[in-house]
């Protein structure tokens, strides 16, 4: 007889109650490895670009509590980074149970220094949470399985959880009209600025000329996209967690092709998330052992 | 501890950073890394703001007249090569409401370092609109010049 689907949230995001296998923390500590990289690969891209400011025009987040202009017109960025790294690196180690919460309030703080010029980015939200997760399975869980299974299942739930609010967002700053084509257009010339900026020079690629030649093209565009993050809060059950996370990364190639804005680190982060890389490990290993 | 005492903490620990997350976004604006939401382009149709930054030769008079996208003059310049990311220049550019020597300083030393600027640029301030045949105007402004010989602001922006 078939099982009939567990739709238990807490069992679906963290499932404590489940048979441990090689799959499982082979999978999880791939997970954790690429969020010691990318918060160690942010915390150094950020200190780098730090140096090169003088002056806040906008303090943003912390910064708006603490007067972050200490961590300017010096090399503190440069410390605060190598820090950082040192500390994900113990917390990877399980040298300690402190050193990931540390290292995600060193970067809090790393990040407040370096986006005080008016407006920041959410490419790296997922890795944050994730670093966060990670610091508070090692701070308040028993052992080692239940650690970093809390540190996946958060990860699960804020991720459904900041894509759904970006579609609440839109549609509580916008409306229902929020999947105009006319709106696509606009962010096209925005960001096809941007490139000018950035490069010198622009040249539209297909998808932004078919967009800009069609409405209709343009509003199924956006409406595929808000579609996508309103039902993002279904990657918190297994069932539908890999069709959900295929959406979402079909979202990010849309922004990409149509706005010329990839969110690498993200796209990195649902790729391993989307997919039951734990049952498939566990498959290729009970193959191996038959063979 | 058994997997129901394990997912009863895992409640907890949830709650306990959903209010801290609600509690930091909604006094930030929504932006408090990491907890910010993602607002991005929410607010469709909006008019937006940008820059960008075209090189003219050394001793070339300036003018700072408002000319479309395609008229803007000068030679192309790209701020990646300088180390500088546009959106940060865009949102330094439209968020400073006064232009004093400290904030131009910033800004030269936004591409220069402490070095004396090694070409003559000038840093446009490019605006978007929906006009009412629903086609996207786009003007640019002359907003700053930084050369080796020394830094203007148009006149009409430093009023």
């Amino acid at each position: 007889m078939r099982q009939a689907p567990n739709w238990n949230l807490m069992d679906n995001l963290f499932e404590f109650d489940r048979a441990e296998s090689s799959g499982q923390i082979i999978f999880r500590k791939i997970f954790e490895s690429f969020i010691v990289l990318g918060t160690m690969y942010l915390a150094w891209t950020w200190g780098q670009y730090t140096l090169r400011i003088s002056d806040i025009v906008l303090p943003l987040g912390l910064a708006r509590y603490v007067d972050i202009s200490f961590m300017h017109g010096n090399t503190l960025p440069l410390w605060n980074a190598g820090l950082i790294s040192v500390l994900v690196l113990l917390g990877w180690a399980r040298l300690g149970r402190w050193p990931y919460a540390i290292a995600f309030v060193l970067l809090i703080i790393q990040y407040a220094a370096r986006f005080t010029l008016g407006e920041i980015p959410h490419s790296s939200n997922l890795v944050g949470m994730g670093l966060l997760g990670f610091a508070c399975g090692q701070l308040f869980y028993p052992d080692e399985t239940s650690r970093s299974r809390f540190g996946l299942g958060f990860t699960y739930f804020f991720l459904g959880l900041a894509y759904t609010s970006a579609a609440i967002s839109k549609l509580v700053a916008s409306g229902i009209t929020w999947p105009d084509g006319r709106h696509l257009w606009m962010w096209i010339n925005e960001k096809a600025v941007d490139e000018i900026a950035r490069s010198g020079f622009v040249e539209l690629n297909f998808v932004q000329e078919l967009a800009l030649s069609s409405l209709l093209i343009a509003t199924l565009f956006l409406a595929f996209g808000l579609i996508a993050e309103l039902f993002s809060w279904l990657v918190w059950f297994r069932r539908t967690r890999m069709w959900v996370m295929l959406a979402i990364l079909g979202l990010h190639v849309g922004i990409w092709l149509t706005m010329d804005i990839l969110f690498i680190l993200s796209v990195y982060e649902l790729i391993i998330l989307a997919f039951p890389w734990d049952e498939w490990i566990d498959k290729m290993l009970e193959r191996r052992r038959r063979a | 501890m058994n997997g129901k005492a394990l997912a009863k903490k895992a409640r907890t620990i949830g709650t306990v950073v959903l209010v801290v997350y609600a509690v930091t976004v909604a006094t930030n604006l929504g932006e408090f890394w990491p907890f910010s939401i993602y607002p991005m382009f929410s607010q469709g149709g909006n008019n937006w703001s940008r820059s960008l930054v075209r090189e003219f030769p050394e001793d070339d008079s300036t003018s700072w007249e408002v000319v479309g996208l395609a008229d803007v003059p000068g030679a192309p310049f790209s701020v990646k090569k300088m180390g500088v990311d546009p959106i940060d220049l865009a949102n330094f550019v439209s968020k400073t409401t006064i232009w004093d020597s400290v904030r131009v300083a910033a800004l030269r030393n936004m591409f220069f370092g402490s070095e004396t600027p090694l070409y003559q640029i000038v840093i446009y301030r490019v605006r978007g609109e929906l006009t009412e045949d629903h086609e996207v105007l786009v003007e640019a402004t002359p907003y700053v010049l930084l050369s080796p010989k020394g830094d203007q602001v148009n006149p009409e922006v430093q009023q």
